[in-house]
């Protein structure tokens, strides 16, 4: 056999070796139900702001505290903390991907990920108030 | 009814439209004209002439897009969708030519200039079978100009142009109903703050040059296995992908260095699909110009330098399609938006890579090779299982990052790693260190054979020298992680190799090798990754005075620490203050006055002030710009993550009083302080306080002591003028407290007080601040590693033409 044949065996392996090991990196989208049932492991969860909930961010009384309420794809509402400053322009974020672990009934989110679609070529058209003399 | 618009410049958009036409008619001109002559069975002159015309067309067309577009963005044109969707009227002038590429279709047009550039260089400098290189060239230039297309055709939107009106893009407003609408769109969309910065203005023409540029060594690949000549090309070629690498390698560091100074994710490197799609076309071009070099010293790897020449171009094409389709969806922070072209991209990206990749399967066997086995002691055998390791590190990235594709594909639901940067450095810091090892250690072995004794002799001192250094170094920094560690070896195994291998060259007056400086760099590059990441350290951790702290201190994630307008608090070795804001639109300034002291003495080592800013923007919130103050060591790197609403502080309500009649020096006890009436006199002129001739001001003069030990002073004017009483109230927002001077009773020697209480109002930034070690050799490996490529260049050219 030649060196190249072996180095190539090895590589081959090392790549099913890779696959087998990150298999667990890739997880899948879940629910706060299911979440629940692993509160040792973090999950994400794609879900939609509630807007008519409270979104709590008082940096005078802890600039590392934010939450505030999600609802998943099974319509359950849960609260959200993020033990950190409140995203930039979260209110108009129309989707999010939070990352983290359950903790009793509240999510304890390790980063968050917002979704704007229209995040800067929303389509309005911004008119002068007066048309110009003339 | 038809209405006639005022005040367009339609011409100028009906001009760009006719330079697509010809720019898309004369590279397929330019296309078949090359291969005619270049593949054509007679020797036709007239081919020549006819692509040489073609192509010089289609060059003036593209150089003309790009002029009109641009003419259209200079002059605010906003009847033109482009303009008014990407630029404003405030926007300061440098920045006009990041508006050019901020939408797709200037992204295109830059990519489409680049290429033609190179074109016009092949076309000049004349290298053997250009004309097939040429030709591939054409062929792509004639599917980019499609994408600038913009026509419907059977109800397929084919391409989308930079020229469509704006009054196209939005029918339904009614205001298009209007002929004199355009002056009523009083400003554009405006270019993305993100966007605003001089990194914007030179990283994309740069990362595009890079792109255009990896075309060619597909061109000439691909050139060899059409002409069946499949060995002549591999000398040519390898300047140009030299080229290609540095100008590509350079872009992507500028994308880092733009990550690092104007995000606000706090590191040159996330990585985000987005900078994977370039770095792994850059890997397959670096493992392809090791290869070369490999065939054209021993005549092996050839099969090997066709796969990844190939691979690399057809990669650039697999991310545009990656972050041009929109598929990347959520998994981006900044994926572009999906201009419903997926399709036609689609096709683009199979019709150039798919012939190319199946000829050479189809000529796989017929692809010289050296039959007897190499040495083991050789450098080619060496770099060429280091380039399979750069192929696996491609695969594991490209992998990792498709996901989403795959779930298309498969129909399946996988999330992307929940930890991106964990994942993808479980398996590259590995591959980073076999890599820094091999790339090391294969240069002090020979091609062909090499002196067994010598190399093991050199690699003993070398290693030794590393692992004393390391040591060195291990106990200074303490990472604690045999990972890191090993990491840590294995750059300073780099740096030592090639830093002897360059000294003594030098030394010896011998040409110094681009291959040993652009080594250097690399390992130089990974040193600084490696300290900078792994000591990376947070210092605005939370020890506000008003935190409800200890709670939560568990939290790794609590990153942000409050600064209330003249409160120093303690950051590292800091005292840090935040002294207030300047506004000078958009950008709101927060100047931080940071200071050291001697612990000792208690003098100050070192004062400066940083001015992280913000952009309050009405669309986007607050985008934060970080502030960096740079040491040769390290750099402290600033920027803020919340502010005060100020528009809600503005909407004061009228203050209401509690009135206090006292006498001077009496005391009025409040909830938080004690006011004490000092005296009371007639008031000076203040600083933006204009008395007017005749105007009867008088003051109170009041000290406050706050409950928690901090004094302060007010003074409340009365003025009376014309018979009318004003008051000029003192106003405390961070302390709560509105003072006026409501009455005063002469008679009874005393005076009413109203003061009204509330909430103190404080003015405060959260601030995240973050040690980043010697973060400089990452810049300093960069510029190292990218000048061994221009070192090689230079050499390689000067080689190939000794020998031609």
């Amino acid at each position: 056999m030649k060196k190249v044949h072996l180095v190539g065996l090895v590589i081959i392996a090392v790549a099913i070796g890779f696959i087998i090991s990150v298999a667990g990196d890739y997880s899948s989208y879940e629910t706060f139900e299911r979440a629940k049932k692993v509160p040792e492991k973090d999950v994400q969860i794609v879900g939609y702001l509630v807007t008519d909930k409270e979104m709590y961010y008082d940096p005078v009384k802890d600039p590392n505290y934010f939450t505030f309420y999600m609802r998943d794809k099974d319509s359950s509402v849960h609260k959200v903390i993020l033990y950190n400053s409140k995203p930039r322009d979260f209110e108009r974020s129309e989707q999010l991907v939070v990352t983290g672990r359950m903790q009793g009934d509240e999510f304890v989110a390790k980063s968050i990920l917002m979704k704007c679609p229209s995040k800067y070529t929303d389509n309005e058209l911004v008119l002068s108030k007066e048309a110009p003399a003339g | 009814m038809e209405v006639h618009y005022l005040g367009e410049h339609l011409w100028a958009g009906r001009l760009g439209q006719i330079a697509v036409y010809s720019s898309l008619i004369f590279s397929l001109a330019a296309a078949i004209a090359f291969f005619r002559r270049e593949y054509g069975r007679s020797e036709q002159a007239g081919w020549l002439q006819a692509a040489r015309i073609a192509y010089l067309v289609h060059f003036i067309a593209v150089i003309a897009i790009a002029a009109i577009l641009f003419v259209i963005i200079q002059n605010h044109w906003f009847e033109y969708y482009y303009a008014w969707a990407h630029s404003s009227r405030e926007l300061p002038k440098e920045y006009l030519l990041s508006c050019f590429w901020e939408g797709q279709e200037g992204s295109f047009l830059l990519w489409m200039f680049w290429n033609a550039v190179l074109g016009l260089v092949v076309l000049w400098r004349r290298p053997p079978a250009f004309c097939g290189v040429l030709g591939v060239v054409a062929l792509v230039q004639f599917f980019l100009s499609s994408m600038l297309l913009g026509i419907y055709v059977f109800g397929y939107k084919i391409g989308s142009t930079p020229f469509a009106l704006l009054r196209h893009e939005m029918q339904d407003a009614p205001i298009f109903q209007r002929a004199d609408y355009l002056s009523f769109i009083a400003d554009g969309n405006g270019l993305n703050p993100l966007l605003q910065n001089y990194w914007m203005v030179i990283h994309p023409p740069v990362l595009f040059l890079g792109f255009a540029a990896s075309l060619l060594p597909f061109a000439w690949a691909a050139h060899g296995l059409v002409s069946r000549n499949f060995t002549a090309w591999a000398k040519p070629v390898l300047p140009w992908a030299l080229f290609a690498a540095a100008a590509l390698g350079t872009g992507i560091m500028m994308g880092g260095a733009w990550a690092y100074e104007s995000l606000t994710f706090g590191g040159y490197w996330a990585w985000d699909p987005v900078e994977n799609a370039s770095l792994v076309p850059w890997l397959l071009l670096i493992a392809g110009i090791h290869t070369n070099v490999v065939f054209n010293h021993t005549g092996r790897s050839l099969r090997a330098t066709f796969l990844f020449y190939l691979m690399g171009f057809a990669l650039v094409l697999y991310s545009t399609f990656l972050t041009r389709s929109g598929i990347l969806g959520d998994t981006s922070v900044h994926a572009f938006t999906d201009l419903g072209m997926s399709g036609q991209l689609l096709i683009y990206m199979a019709s150039i890579s798919l012939p190319a990749l199946a000829l050479l399967a189809w000529h796989w066997r017929r692809i010289p090779t050296v039959q007897q086995e190499e040495e083991a002691y050789s450098r080619e055998f060496w770099i060429f299982v280091g380039t399979l390791i750069l192929l696996l590190s491609s695969i594991q990235i490209t992998f990792s990052t498709s996901i989403p594709v795959w779930n298309k594909i498969f129909g399946t639901n996988w999330a992307p790693p929940a930890e991106p940067i964990e994942h993808y450095n479980k398996w590259q810091l590995p591959i980073a260190i076999v890599i820094l090892l091999l790339s090391a250690s294969g240069l002090l072995l020979r091609y062909r054979k090499s002196d067994v004794r010598k190399f093991w002799r050199q690699m003993a001192w070398f290693s030794g020298i590393s692992a004393v250094l390391a040591g060195l170094l291990e106990w200074y920094f303490r990472f604690a992680n045999a990972a890191a560690i090993l990491l840590l070896f294995a750059s300073l195994f780099g740096v030592v190799v090639c830093g002897f291998l360059i000294l003594d060259h030098f030394r010896r007056r011998r040409t110094i090798s681009g291959g040993s400086v652009a080594h250097f760099g690399f390992a130089l590059l990974l040193l600084g990754v490696l300290i900078s990441s792994a000591k990376k350290e947070v210092i605005s951790v939370n020890r506000g005075p008003m935190s409800l702290g200890s709670s939560f201190s568990e939290e790794q994630n609590r990153t942000n620490v409050l600064l209330i307008k003249g409160m120093p608090v303690t950051m590292h070795r800091y005292v840090v203050t935040y002294l207030g804001d300047s506004v000078a639109p958009p950008n709101y300034y927060y100047k931080v006055l940071w200071e050291r002291y001697d612990t000792a003495s208690g003098a100050v080592r070192e004062q400066f002030v940083l001015l992280p800013n913000a952009q309050i923007n009405p669309r986007m919130g607050l985008i934060a710009n970080p502030d960096t103050r740079h040491y040769w060591y390290k750099d402290l790197y600033t920027h803020v993550t919340s502010v005060p609403d100020k528009t809600k502080q503005a909407q004061r309500k009228e203050p209401v009083f509690t009135e206090h009649t006292v006498a001077i020096g009496d005391t009025i006890r409040l909830s938080r302080a004690t006011l004490t009436v000092e005296g009371i006199g007639s008031a000076e002129k203040r600083e933006g306080q204009q008395w007017e001739e005749g105007d009867l001001p008088v003051e109170a003069r009041i000290t406050i002591k706050m409950d928690d030990g901090r004094w302060h002073s007010a003074r409340p004017v009365q003025l009376i003028r014309d018979l009318r009483i004003f008051y000029l109230d003192e106003h405390l927002p961070e302390l709560g407290l509105t003072i006026r001077l409501a009455r005063v009773l002469p008679d009874e020697r005393k005076l009413i007080i109203g003061v009204e209480e509330r909430e103190p109002e404080h003015d405060f930034i959260v601030l995240t601040a973050i040690l980043f070690p010697y973060i400089n050799l990452v810049w300093l490996g960069t510029i190292f590693t990218i000048l061994g490529f221009v070192l090689a260049l230079l050499q390689r050219r000067r080689q190939y033409a000794v020998a031609s």
